[in-house]
């Protein structure tokens, strides 16, 4: 992440934003890590469009809309960037949604047409829906799958349209026995150590 | 707020001329997911009216290997041969990056001489990815020997990075801490050779294909992306030079030993055809090719005999956080989005920024009103790897 | 097409497209015409003629098990998985032999499989092998005609017959 006062940056959206509620992270090794600035799920459309026509510290292009599941929460990472020689600059910006049967946010189509793909990708591996969005379909998965696999507790289909997911004659049991019998190693080695 | 027409599928529509009781409507085609033009298993479901397309909507996830779900369960090393199959014909690049990535999260210190051979190989690996974007491009445009010119050089350099890592394509090579191996005084010479006759062989491709009538007829004022179209896609690399923008990553944020050399950033200036449109891109990546020449030559005059292997710790522990970097591949930007749970071996999520994700998203705004041959000209001329496409 | 559109609004465009196009293509077909007499053929005719691979080229995983300490770590680091170690404790009383570098061999190896077909061919194993007995050979041309005969049991007699074959000079 380049040139960005998370700080400031925090400052600027709880004052032009209302309801916003942003919150600056700043990590306690700068050189090492990323800060990032979070704000109320709700408010992301007026937040993204703020930052992209303020005067003060614009942003014109969208990278990546990237999502993280912590399993008490999941994550949506907006990582803006400003593509101008004089002042480059990149921001990690965060909501936090904490419903997990129907998450959904504000879609930033209208601002970003790169975000059409990048909410795509994120509904197809998150399940999280963006209200507005003009084309909401998987992306990377087929249309028909269930589930949505980047989610930590994601269990794979038993069947697909007729398929059996992982057969077992594809299946190469070699390799599920030796992890089995690595474990048994691992835990009679650490009951050694105790 | 405006409302763009080219994002979601439109109704299909439908003439119907009740006098003559003509019906007319548009035929769905399919360009892929095997076509040859499409350079991988891309599908393009195009919506054509006789010879112009109307409408056409890309189709991913035929390549998807889930490699971002396996990453999360591989340590901290073993991603990195997954990462190498992401743009699998510029892995030295993709693996600089997530490298990078893992170095600045742990706080590594890498030996000069390793950040050099970094260098030297990302450049050379450039030069390789820009041979093949401009084989297959003229490939793409019928015309076969260009395809047999470029693989002559490619080959050199496969062949020089088989000796050093052991692998042609999937190399393994740039590691946490350093480079797997050094190179030999023999192996430096025959880059050195390399760059002179690479500099011969890029006259010769201006001359037989840059700037012959067909191929600028077939190019030029073809597939225009506005500067403001890049920007808003979040365009990157050549894409968004071709339109006109001077951004390069190594120049603007200069990372790694970068800010030592000397170099230019090829931007299109519209001397043929238009700014943004197919044959600038092109003609960006040709030139960065003699760019990155002169960067090679100058790593081969600052590197000194030294260690290629920094201290790191036998198992890869990092800090919990997040980190977010970004690189200039020959593609565009390559970026990770990394998350760490503190003391954790794996990655707990890692997210792939693609540039030619970005460029796929790209291709519906430019294809209605075009032909169908300048369609597969202007799929060929944002070079995309599906390898990174799918992931 | 729109150039060409414009090139024909005057005779002058119109004659200097003209121009253009032929002079250029005369000079794609002339580099292309050279490679008939002047450049000689780069390629090799495959199987009668054989590349000699560089030194590191990482092809078929080979394991010399008579140097194998089963100490697990080629498996540990494999990405894919595709390395089945088993071992089990030498009975007591027998003498203890030694790797060719000295280390000692505490375990019995029972079974040593790679399966070839998962193998991504990345080189982590043999960094980590402390007795440097897992190593790529030279041999590139394994095909087989089920999926199951791409294991390769490193403890077989055949294999072990091989050995000659398929390890690095």
């Amino acid at each position: 992440m380049l040139n960005i006062d998370v700080i400031k940056v925090a400052e600027l959206i709880n004052r032009h934003v209302a309801g916003a509620n942003a919150v600056a992270f700043l990590p306690e090794d700068t050189k090492k890590l990323d800060g990032s600035v979070t704000v109320e799920a709700s408010k992301i459309f007026s937040v993204v469009e703020f930052l992209k026509t303020n005067s003060e510290l614009p942003f014109n292009s969208l990278h990546v809309i990237s999502g993280v599941d912590y399993l008490d929460h999941m994550e949506v990472c907006y990582m803006l960037t400003h593509y101008d020689p004089a002042s480059p600059r990149d921001l990690i910006l965060k909501v936090q949604l904490t419903d997990r049967v129907s998450p959904a946010l504000d879609s930033i189509v209208r601002l970003f047409a790169a975000a059409n793909f990048q909410e795509r990708e994120v509904y197809d591996m998150f399940g999280i829906r963006f209200n507005n969005h003009p084309d909401l379909r998987r992306i990377l998965c087929p249309d028909d799958w269930q589930g949505w696999p980047l989610r930590k507790d994601y269990v794979a289909q038993k069947d697909y349209n007729g398929m059996a997911v992982y057969p077992d004659s594809k299946m190469n049991f070699d390799d599920r026995e030796f992890i089995v019998r690595q474990d048994m190693i691992k835990k009679a080695q650490q009951a050694k150590a105790q | 707020m405006q409302t763009r027409w080219d994002i979601g599928e439109p109704e299909k529509p439908t003439i119907n001329i009740e006098t003559e009781q003509l019906k007319s409507e548009l035929l769905t085609l399919n360009m892929g997911p095997q076509h040859p033009a499409t350079h991988g298993v891309l599908r393009i479901e195009i919506w054509t009216d006789s010879e112009i397309v109307a409408h056409a909507i890309p189709h991913l996830g035929y390549l998807h290997r889930c490699m971002e779900k396996h990453s999360e369960n591989l340590d901290f090393r073993g991603v990195i041969p997954f990462v190498d199959r992401l743009d699998y014909l510029a892995s030295m690049s993709m693996e600089w990056t997530y490298v990078a990535a893992v170095e600045k999260m742990l706080g590594t210190e890498v030996p000069r001489r390793a950040e050099l051979l970094r260098i030297l190989t990302a450049e050379l690996q450039r030069i390789g990815s820009h041979l093949m974007a401009f084989g297959t491009y003229a490939l793409d445009l019928g015309a076969f020997s260009p395809f047999l010119y470029a693989f002559e050089e490619r080959e050199k350099i496969l062949r020089l990075f088989e000796e050093v890592s052991g692998a042609r394509l999937l190399y393994n090579y740039i590691w946490v801490g350093g480079v797997w191996n050094d190179w030999t005084t023999e192996q430096l010479s025959r880059v050195s050779t390399f760059c002179d006759t690479m500099e011969e062989e890029a006259k010769k491709y201006h001359e037989l294909v840059s700037l012959n009538k067909i191929f600028v007829q077939r190019t030029a004022n073809v597939g225009v992306y506005s500067l403001q179209d890049c920007l808003d896609y979040g365009a990157s690399g050549p894409v968004l030079r071709g339109s006109g923008l001077n951004w390069d990553l190594r120049k603007n944020v200069p990372y790694s030993l970068y800010p030592e050399f000397d170099f230019d950033v090829p931007v299109g200036t519209g001397e043929l055809g238009q700014v943004g449109d197919c044959w600038n891109r092109y003609y960006v990546r040709m030139r960065e090719v003699v760019e990155s020449i002169k960067i090679i030559r100058q790593v081969l005059t600052k590197l000194e005999p030294g260690p290629v292997m920094g201290k790191v710790p036998k198992i890869i522990k990092l800090p919990k956080g997040e980190i977010y970097l970004r690189h200039e591949c020959p593609r565009g930007e390559l970026a990770f989005h990394l998350v760490s749970e503190g003391d954790a071996k794996q990655p707990y999520r890692l997210k792939v920024k693609s540039p030619c994700f970005t460029h796929v998203s790209m291709l519906p705004r430019v294809a209605p009103g075009q032909m169908i041959a300048d369609f597969v000209a202007t799929v060929g001329s944002i070079d995309i790897v599906l390898g990174e496409v799918d992931r | 097409m729109s150039t060409a559109v414009q090139d024909t609004n005057s005779f002058k465009e119109y004659f200097r497209g003209l121009f253009n196009g032929i002079s250029t293509t005369v000079k794609g077909m002339w580099i292309t015409f050279r490679y008939v007499w002047a450049v000689k053929p780069v390629s090799i005719e495959y199987p009668e003629v054989r590349e000699v691979l560089p030194e590191r080229a990482r092809m078929r995983l080979f394991n010399d098990a008579q140097n194998c300490i089963s100490c697990t770590q080629c498996a540990m680091a494999c990405p894919v998985d595709c390395i089945y170690i088993a071992s089990e404790k030498l009975p007591e009383g027998t003498e203890i032999k030694k790797t060719s570098n000295g280390q000692a061999i505490r375990l019995k190896l029972t079974q040593f499989t790679i399966d070839t077909a998962l193998c991504c061919y990345c080189g982590l194993c043999t960094t980590v092998c402390p007795t440097e007995c897992l190593t790529h050979s030279h041999d590139y041309e394994f095909s087989q005609y089920t999926i199951d005969g791409m294991k390769y049991d490193y403890l077989a007699a055949d294999v072990i017959a091989w050995r000659d074959r398929i390890v690095k000079a």
